[in-house]
């Protein structure tokens, strides 16, 4: 029973990461560019909820649109500021650009915020659960993982469908011939980094409804958001989100095993995918 | 058709004085404990540990095309291993230190294997996630003592003069194979490919340069150096835990090291090392704000200067210390 538990909270642990995992596949598909500070932000987006929740009372829906659209605004800097000078074929620039950013934003949080970790609070949300045959499941966790399906249909359709998404797939196919055909990159560029970054607003309300957010925590959601999107099949929308899964049903089973082996065991599975099946779950090739 | 009279000329003059003065540093460094006190003894090893940490990061980033932000695996691993060997195996440590070298060198082959099939910015965080399993790994390895780290207890049968002359031959050790071997690669034939790679890979493959086989052998030496780096830090700070052996403020160093100093150069490395050291002394005591400074340093670098400090310096005088050019000199007749 115990270990058909640790697959639900795995589950729906996965949604979570999921969030974190989507914004990082559609960068590096459409940019080929990984940003450093992807876990920062999301720490950022919650630390700014957080005190907006306090100074305004803010309820966590409130904060969430919030969040939501200061992390568009976010996003959009971002790309101008930074990102822009350093798109290209050598992965370099970017990395380190990222990297400096991502030393100096975890320690302006320190800064303004201190190291002590907050939460959001949930309005007895993050208490609440419900049974189900023989177990209890959390209704914030299932909120969590219904959003997190959501968001990955809808960014699939987006980029299926509509003619924002054309121009990204085009611009991820080949970006000088997406050019001639008359999309302007970087319009697209920031659009790409703005949904990234905008998703990141509903991870950092379930983030910190769910458990504690500090200044330090980035750095370890930009590796699960990563070991997620290689384990699902990079450049893949559904892929980043079967990878979450993966990836938190790992850490949800060892951490049952151990309570010290949870987090390893996630980077255990990562490290046997990329050995067996380099490409991803739904790699191609 | 008849060739006028030429010569490839490769050394300069700067280069030569460049060369003497280095020979002097190191020969300085080996004697340290002959005319240093305990405290600048400490000063320099820490020193030394960053320019070799810093030179091995760019020879990755700079001539490899491999970013690497995960290079505390190796700090970590090797001085572990010297650690068990020293303490637990009874090997003089002094030795143990060099007989450490093995384990970064095993750990680099395999990782190699599994990270190289990861496309440019994600091998970046691909290093660092094994970087993170070695740090959990080791803290729930109980031979190692696990989480509460090991003390380097047979440094007390040494008196303090000889552990300063063990860490002071190290020491310069260190930056002859680092610092020298560097030079000495990128001198030799494997430096042309070397350079051929750093400016187009493609272009360099095309001209028979095998580029995935000098990455992966670039890859090894990087961590072997990285290694020797570490065990000598620590066997100097004699106390090692995991978040300290594995702790990513080494990338941290040796990003910002490269990038202000410049990318792709010897010179560049030992100026931003120099920095780095002199900045932390001045301005360590700013904490968080420090650190703040340091990041955007970095950006600012990263955006608008990528050739770093030596960039700048090489466009006003053409005095390079470790000239790895070939210049063809027309005799005259």
């Amino acid at each position: 029973m115990q270990w058909l538990d640790g697959l639900v909270q795995g589950v729906l642990l996965g949604g979570l990461y999921a969030q974190y995992a989507l914004g990082m596949a559609l960068m590096f598909g459409v940019m080929r560019v990984v940003n450093i500070t992807h876990g920062d932000l999301m720490i950022l987006l919650a630390l700014v909820g957080i005190s907006l929740a306090s100074t305004f009372s803010l309820g966590p829906w409130s904060v969430l649109v919030v969040l939501v659209a200061l992390g568009g605004i976010i996003g959009i800097i971002l790309q101008r500021l930074i990102l822009n000078r350093v798109v290209g074929a050598d992965p370099l620039p970017s990395l380190i650009a990222t990297f400096g950013l991502s030393i100096a934003l975890q320690n302006a949080m320190l800064q303004v915020w201190s190291a002590d970790t907050r939460s959001l609070p949930s309005d007895g949300l993050a208490q609440a659960s419900f049974q189900l045959g023989p177990l209890f499941v959390g209704v914030l966790p299932v909120i969590v993982l219904i959003t997190a399906t959501v968001l990955t249909a809808a960014l699939a359709a987006t980029m299926q469908y509509t003619r924002f998404g054309r121009s990204l797939r085009a611009a991820a196919a080949d970006v000088e011939a997406a050019a001639m055909t008359g999309i302007d990159p970087k319009a697209v560029y920031a659009g790409a980094t703005a949904l990234a970054v905008g998703i990141l607003g509903f991870a950092a309300v379930f983030q910190s409804m769910r458990s504690t957010v500090s200044p330090a925590d980035g750095a370890f959601q930009l590796i699960y958001a990563f070991e997620a999107v290689i384990i699902g099949g990079m450049g893949s929308i559904w892929g980043a989100f079967i990878g979450a899964m993966v990836l938190g049903i790992s850490q949800s089973i060892g951490f049952r095993i151990d309570p010290g082996f949870g987090i390893l065991a996630g980077h255990l599975v990562f490290l046997t995918i990329l050995a067996l099946r380099p490409q991803g779950i739904l790699g191609k090739g | 058709m008849d060739f006028p009279p030429v010569r490839v000329q490769r050394q300069t003059l700067s280069g030569v004085v460049a060369m003497g003065l280095g020979v002097v540093a190191l020969i300085a460094i080996a004697s340290m404990p002959f005319w240093a006190s305990q405290g600048l003894i400490r000063d320099v090893v820490e020193l030394c540990c960053y320019i070799a940490v810093a030179q091995m990061w760019n020879l990755l980033a700079g001539y490899a095309g491999l970013v690497s932000v995960g290079q505390q695996a190796f700090i970590g691993v090797s001085a572990y291993m010297m650690f068990v060997m020293a303490q637990l195996w009874g090997i003089n440590p002094f030795i143990a230190v060099v007989l450490a070298m093995i384990a970064p060198a095993l750990l680099a082959i395999p990782t190699y294997g599994l990270l190289h099939r990861l496309d440019g910015p994600y091998f970046a965080i691909g290093t660092w996630v094994i970087a993170e399993v070695l740090r959990l790994g080791t803290s729930v390895f109980g031979y190692v003592n696990g989480g509460a780290g090991m003390s380097l207890r047979v440094m007390t049968g040494y008196s303090p003069m000889e552990r300063a002359i063990g860490v002071s031959l190290l020491c310069a050790l260190m930056l002859l194979v680092t610092v020298g071997g560097s030079y000495w690669l990128l001198r030799s034939r494997y430096g042309l490919a070397l350079i051929a790679m750093r400016d187009n890979p493609v272009a360099a493959a095309s001209q028979g340069v095998n580029v995935g086989r000098l990455r992966f052998l670039i890859w090894v030496a990087a961590a072997v150096g990285t290694g020797l780096a570490g065990a000598i830090y620590f066997m100097a700070q004699l106390r090692i835990t995991p978040p300290s052996a594995y702790d990513p403020s080494w990338a941290n160093i040796a990003i910002f090291i490269v990038m202000v100093g410049g990318l792709g150069s010897l010179e560049g490395v030992l100026i931003g090392a120099l920095i780095y050291f002199f900045a932390e002394r001045w301005f360590g005591e700013y904490g968080a704000t420090y650190m703040v400074v340091l990041g955007l340093l970095t950006v600012f670098m990263a955006l608008f200067a990528r050739g770093g400090l030596w960039g700048l310096i090489c466009k006003v005088v053409d005095a390079p210390w470790f000239p790895t050019r070939r210049r063809l000199m027309e005799d005259p007749t």
